[in-house]
């Protein structure tokens, strides 16, 4: 038995359309006006603008952080020094030497030198 | 909105520089991060430790355009800082054309923290440092201070205060209302501060102690009102302590009455050190060849020198006597008759040659030492180029007059006559500290330079050890089983043009050691007082004896036998 085409096929590849394109397109019902459209452009704006606001806040944030360590540091940095200071002082031959421990020595009355 | 456009892309873009530059004035700010003065080490044995400091004060300043609670401010400053605010300092609040204005110096940390509580806009700090000196006064000559505008004035602070201070940084930087520095913006900039040096003196805080005591001592027991004493390491040239009083306390300038009692006379005041150049003159004979200790000559206490006479200041040891013999007594006729064996039978030209060349040109008489301190001052050797370099004053030069010479020359060239012969440039650096106090870098070793024969250093180091024997009462003090020797000196001083016969200065220069060692130490000493006839066998000695005896403890030497 034979078999008769009868109908013409064109292929799709062959057709206007590109290949794996949507061959259906979905029309919104919704219509946007320009005012619309110029309030969701300011509203991504805006959204931007706060999203860049935020960062900046926290960079300053971390600043404020930093300057606070930053003092913390200075601040223990100048008490280690007050300390390495007041320790220079009370160790200063003159006040070892003015101290109730040294006013109680005595001189020697004799001093041998020892051979090892 | 054509309008509205239009205005912004005006400001925006037209005008963009004018409101960027606006921007900038008011939100970037410029800092100087100050660069710390390097501290000063002295030894303490063989530990460095500090006798300079820094301690950390504020200066507190405003920035009139943001200060918002001018009353505030006031009060909190009068109550917290009363002392350190500047006169009537609420004016400099109302300067709103101006951006820093000093209020308060000086204010310690405690007294800058309660004031940063007090949150007060448009209120800042700037640390600074100022010096601290734990030890008080000791070496104050030789350390020297810094003045209000952190410039090092006199001594080790003059001398090094570029190296001390470092190189300031700077940081530029966006800030909020309350000066705290921001990241945000991109003209930052930060140029890190960099540290002065920290030196380590060869200054040692136990013998700068015992000197200065001992000095003090031996003027009161003498009436003498200025005095200085030097301790050096023959061998290495090292300063181990270097005192004159009057002296001052750095921390208390506005004490100080007489200027005078600023300057370190060991390196600034040259004058004739007399008898102690004997050493340098018998070693240039001996060097020579042209004496040795046991070589004679027919003293008659004078001599003449073309026209004039010379005496001895110390009459009666007439007839033929050998050249130590004339070290012994000090005997001028001694030192002017090697002189005339050093040319033909005169103080001719070539004598003057040879004294000039051992001098000024081997021991260095007459130039800078090079020592790391403020003001040195080199003195004068007049060449024998010179009219007024005849025979007459060459004769004098050869028992220290005629020429003018500071102490540390002097104590440097006696270094060089016992030490082997060999000239060592003195320096007061023994290395620097890094900022942790945890590592010392040792300074690069001077060489020195071979001025005389070895020979006749150990033959110069036995007449000088001899000529302390001479005498019990200078001897007798000494630690015994040690090798200690040295030489007086009195000199003349000079007033007007004049010399002047009611006072004198008291010196003497001398060394110790363990015998069959080179010696440890060379002491000088020097005292004066306004018409007072000081000697160097009397008045200088007894010092130089007190430190030697504490030296020979201090550095733990070994008696003979």
């Amino acid at each position: 038995m034979s078999y008769t085409r009868t109908a013409q096929f064109n292929s799709r590849r062959q057709s206007n359309w590109g290949r794996n394109q949507n061959t259906v397109a979905f029309a919104s019902a919704v219509k946007l006006g320009p005012v619309t459209h110029t309030v969701l452009v300011a509203l991504m704006i805006t959204v931007l603008g706060l999203i860049y606001l935020t960062q900046a806040t926290r960079a300053s944030s971390y600043d404020y952080a930093a300057s606070s360590t930053a003092d913390q540091i200075s601040t223990l940095s100048d008490q280690k020094k007050e300390l390495e200071v007041e320790n220079a002082r009370l160790t200063a031959l003159q006040a070892v030497k003015n101290s109730s421990v040294a006013k109680s020595m005595t001189t020697p009355t004799d001093t041998q030198h020892v051979s090892e | 909105m054509a309008l509205f456009v239009m205005r912004l892309f005006y400001i925006q873009v037209i005008q963009h520089a004018y409101y960027m530059e606006q921007a900038d004035s008011e939100q970037m700010k410029k800092f100087v991060l100050h660069a710390q003065r390097g501290e000063i080490y002295a030894m303490d044995g063989t530990t460095p430790t500090k006798i300079v400091m820094n301690e950390t004060v504020y200066t507190v300043w405003a920035d009139p355009t943001e200060v918002v609670e001018a009353d505030k401010v006031v009060e909190v400053l009068n109550r917290v800082a009363g002392g350190n605010v500047r006169d009537d300092f609420k004016q400099y609040l109302t300067k709103k054309d101006t951006r820093y204005q000093v209020l308060a110096r000086k204010v310690t940390r405690t007294q800058a923290e309660l004031i940063k509580k007090e949150n007060l806009a448009g209120i800042g700090f700037d640390a600074v440092s100022q010096r601290v000196y734990p030890e008080g006064s000791l070496a104050a000559q030789v350390i020297g201070f810094v003045d209000a505008e952190g410039n090092g004035k006199y001594g080790f602070e003059q001398a090094n205060d570029t190296t001390l201070k470092g190189v300031d940084g700077v940081l530029k930087t966006v800030t909020d209302v309350r000066s705290v520095p921001l990241t945000v913006g991109d003209k930052n900039i930060n140029v890190p501060a960099k540290n002065g040096a920290n030196y380590v003196l060869t200054i040692d805080r136990n013998v700068q102690t015992k000197v200065e005591q001992a000095l003090s001592d031996g003027m009161k027991n003498v009436g003498a009102s200025q005095g200085s004493a030097l301790v050096m390491d023959p061998n290495t040239g090292k300063v181990l302590a270097m005192a004159n009083l009057p002296s001052f306390d750095p921390s208390n300038l506005s004490a100080v009455t007489d200027l005078s009692a600023l300057n370190n006379n060991i390196i600034t005041n040259p004058y004739e050190p007399a008898s102690v150049m004997k050493t340098v003159a018998m070693s240039t004979g001996v060097d020579k060849g042209v004496m040795t200790p046991d070589s004679t000559y027919v003293n008659t206490d004078s001599i003449v020198i073309d026209d004039k006479t010379v005496q001895n200041a110390t009459k009666g040891q007439t007839g033929t006597i050998t050249m130590q013999h004339a070290m012994n007594w000090s005997l001028n006729t001694g030192s002017v008759t090697m002189a005339t064996w050093l040319g033909n039978g005169s103080v001719d030209a070539k004598a003057r040659g040879i004294l000039y060349q051992y001098y000024h040109d081997k021991f260095r008489l007459g130039e800078k030492t090079g020592i790391e301190l403020a003001n040195e001052q080199a003195g004068t050797v007049i060449p024998p180029t010179d009219a007024q370099g005849n025979a007459i004053r060459y004769a004098n030069m050869t028992f220290g007059q005629g020429l003018d010479v500071t102490t540390l020359q002097v104590a440097t060239a006696f270094s060089a006559i016992i030490n082997g012969g060999v000239y060592r440039q003195p320096t007061v650096i023994a290395g620097t500290m890094s900022d942790d106090g945890q590592t010392f870098r040792a300074a690069t070793a001077k060489s020195g330079e071979q001025i005389i024969k070895q020979s006749t250093s150990d033959t110069m180091k036995q007449m000088i050890y001899n000529a302390r024997q001479a005498f019990p009462n200078y001897h007798s003090s000494d630690r015994s089983g040690f090798y200690v020797g040295g030489k007086t000196g009195t000199a003349q001083t000079i007033e007007n043009g004049q010399y002047v016969f009611d006072q004198t200065i008291a010196t003497y220069v001398g060394f110790g050691g363990e015998v069959g060692q080179k010696p440890a130490y060379v002491v000088m000493i020097e005292v004066y007082g306004p018409h007072k006839n000081l000697d160097g066998g009397h008045h200088a000695l007894p010092i130089f004896t007190d430190i030697s005896n504490w030296m020979i403890d201090y550095l733990k030497l070994t008696p003979q036998g």
